[in-house]
């Protein structure tokens, strides 16, 4: 353990200041994911629409509802459409409804003047957190229209209360899509670049002089991998800071878990790149084969576009690309983001690719 | 010989890569306190050779004692006790000369301190520069200068001046002079004859992987030539008649414009030679007599000069 741990600190520390001296290494983990989020956002999001598309799921279908109906009806942002429970929660869930507001039955006996009811009566409101202009507004609608019917019906307790109830559209905002999706194409890139100053250390022989001193290849190994999960770590408070800044982007999901998922897929991908160097004999080599692997995973794994969308030829691809998983990961977990597969198969597929690459490179990776 | 009189002992030391023999079957020795060369050429086995010795790579088979210590199993070891200079200085290029020192220095459990080793490489000035900043002659003073960062009792130097100009050369010269000096043992691989001459305690010739001689660079002229040469610009009336019966005159050979004597007794040919050439009436024969050097012997042991 001793011999672990001597050298591990001051190595890491080297290799950090080696990486932030190094402008190319700087540019293309730092900067250009940083280009691509602005780039993708202003692509994908416009102004946000003017009106927003409320499903009406009245079963009290009584005359106070129906005035409810209108209460809601007379504010300009908000387009009602009738709809039963299931039809406007399915349609919600499509993308096609910003939010469901339900009236329960039993409306217009809790309205009955001179009956105040012991509890106020709950008006159920589904809007989507991921979305978060359009939740924020619809709440903000409903609570002022709630809030001037009970101002209406002063001297009583408030009849009427709204219980917000958050529900997931599969479509979720162009930029809670891109956001995760550049974080895991900017830790993959972390980790398969990897490959290129690991070469070049070991073709300048760097590799072999410290294989001269009492430096452990674990030690040496750890130190990299430590200095990658810091420099990954950035790259996050980075990326998802600008999307919740400059577009409006909400994190849903709990961070520890969307840290696991950056760990996991940081090493993943690390070991994959430790794969790269094994077999690159010198730095161009590792160069032009990093470049070989990341744009397939790039452009084949639905980072950039749902895998629905793929032809059907090229869902299987998709489906064995360690990038499809992370990138699913941390769309689930940060923006509440449809499922392409449970986070536990995310977890064992990277995992399985993190075990054999690890493997590969344990067996294949030359120090000189 | 015991552990205590040698530093490093080597017996039937084999080495192949695929079909080539690197290192065919070689024993030798290191003393205490000694600077011992390996010479030769390019692809004789030398860096080979030392890298087995450090515990950076494998042998085949033989027996190997570094510091009593055999690296194959017990590198680890061994490591904290020796410096190793590698011979394409492997720098980290974004790094400061002090951050570099500081980072090798935490790698083992008694480091010298980094400012004491910048000062005494001449590292001064440039301690705050990136390392792929440097001159070549600074980074191989750096390279040395890690190689000392552990305070090692046996220091590797693997060509530590190919490609430094002769004024960087010498400034190294007296670094390694400096460092026998306070009692360390130092191998060197070098493939300069001059290196060898003005460093060496011992020297091993190698060629293809085998020792051809080992001793003191006098004894291996010696061993080889017993005669030394006298030269003067050729003249006609000088023939190879003339001059063959000189007195302990052992050849007479011609080169370019030079007529080169072997002698065995340089004052008598040289007395012969003057009279002869009194006798002719020749004035003016630059003479000049040669100790036949390194690069000779190693003409003679390979057939070829050291440089190739």
């Amino acid at each position: 353990m001793k011999r672990f741990t001597r050298g591990l600190l001051p190595l890491t520390v080297a290799n950090i200041k080696s990486f932030y001296r190094d402008r190319a290494s700087l540019f293309w983990t730092l900067a250009f994911p940083v280009i691509f989020v602005f780039l993708f956002g202003s692509l994908f999001s416009g102004n946000g629409p003017d009106t927003f598309s409320v499903g009406w799921v009245d079963d009290d279908r009584s005359p106070a509802s129906a005035q409810l109906r209108e209460s809601f009806g007379a504010v300009e942002l908000l387009e009602l459409t009738d709809a039963s429970e299931e039809e406007a929660l399915s349609q919600m869930r499509a993308g096609d409804l910003d939010a469901v507001v339900v009236v329960p039955a039993g409306l217009g006996g809790a309205l009955q003047p001179g009956a105040p009811p012991a509890q106020p009566f709950q008006l159920i409101v589904y809007t989507d957190p991921s979305q978060s202009t359009s939740s924020n507004t619809v709440q903000q609608v409903v609570a002022q229209v709630v809030g001037g019917i009970n101002q209406g019906l002063s001297g009583a307790p408030p009849a009427l209360a709204v219980e917000p109830r958050p529900i997931q559209s599969d479509e979720i905002s162009a930029a809670a899509y891109f956001v995760p999706s550049i974080l895991a194409m900017a830790l993959m890139q972390l980790g398969i670049f990897a490959s290129i100053p690991l070469t070049a250390q070991r073709e300048k022989q760097i590799l072999k002089r410290l294989n001269a001193t009492p430096l452990s290849r674990s030690t040496l190994v750890a130190s990299n991998v430590l200095m990658r999960l810091l420099i990954a770590l950035v790259q996050t408070v980075i990326i998802v800071g600008i999307g919740i800044v400059a577009f409006d982007v909400t994190i849903v999901g709990p961070m520890l878990i969307v840290a696991a998922f950056v760990v996991l897929g940081s090493m993943t991908f690390l070991a994959i790149g430790y794969v790269i160097a094994s077999y690159a004999r010198t730095e161009d080599t590792a160069n032009a084969l990093a470049s070989v692997v990341q744009f397939p995973l790039m452009f084949l794994s639905g980072i950039f576009f749902p895998i629905a969308f793929m032809p059907d030829w090229l869902q299987p691809v998709a489906a064995v690309m360690p990038l499809t998983y992370l990138g699913d990961a941390l769309r689930q977990t940060m923006v509440g983001g449809a499922a392409y597969v449970p986070l536990s198969v995310d977890f064992l597929v990277l995992a399985g690719w993190l075990i054999v690459s690890f493997l590969i490179s344990a067996r294949f990776f030359r120090w000189q | 010989m015991n552990e205590a009189s040698s530093v490093i002992s080597v017996a039937g030391l084999r080495k192949s890569y695929g079909d080539v023999q690197a290192v065919n079957g070689i024993d030798f020795e290191v003393r205490p306190g000694e600077v011992f060369g390996l010479l030769g050429p390019n692809g004789a086995g030398k860096t080979t050779t030392i890298e087995i010795l450090e515990g950076l790579n494998k042998a085949d088979s033989g027996e190997i004692a570094v510091l009593g210590i055999d690296p194959q199993r017990n590198a680890a070891e061994l490591k904290e006790r020796i410096g190793v200079q590698l011979q394409t200085a492997a720098l980290y290029p974004n790094l400061t000369v002090a951050e570099l020192i500081d980072l090798f220095g935490s790698f083992y459990s008694k480091p010298r301190p980094t400012a004491e080793l910048i000062k005494r490489f001449g590292l001064d000035e440039r301690q705050i520069a990136l390392t792929k900043e440097l001159s070549g002659g600074q980074r191989q003073r750096l390279s040395v200068a890690l190689a000392m960062v552990n305070d090692p009792e046996l220091m590797f130097l693997d060509e530590p001046t190919t490609g430094l100009d002769p004024q960087a050369r010498r400034a190294l010269w007296e670094q390694i002079q400096e460092l026998r000096g306070e009692g360390r043992t130092v191998v060197l691989t070098t493939h300069y004859m001059e290196e060898a001459e003005q460093l060496c305690d011992r020297v091993a010739v190698m060629d293809h992987g085998r020792i051809l001689e080992i001793g003191t660079v006098n004894e291996l002229v010696t061993r080889h030539f017993r005669e030394r040469t006298i030269r003067f610009a050729s003249r006609p009336e000088l023939t190879d008649e003339r001059l063959a019966p000189l007195a302990a005159v052992g050849r007479v050979a011609r080169e370019v414009d030079e007529t080169v004597l072997y002698t065995a007794d340089v004052p008598a040919t040289i007395g012969d030679l003057l009279r002869v050439s009194d006798e002719l009436g020749l004035e003016g024969l630059d003479i000049s007599v040669r100790r036949p050097t390194l690069e000779d012997v190693f003409l003679e042991l390979t057939g070829r000069a050291l440089r190739d």
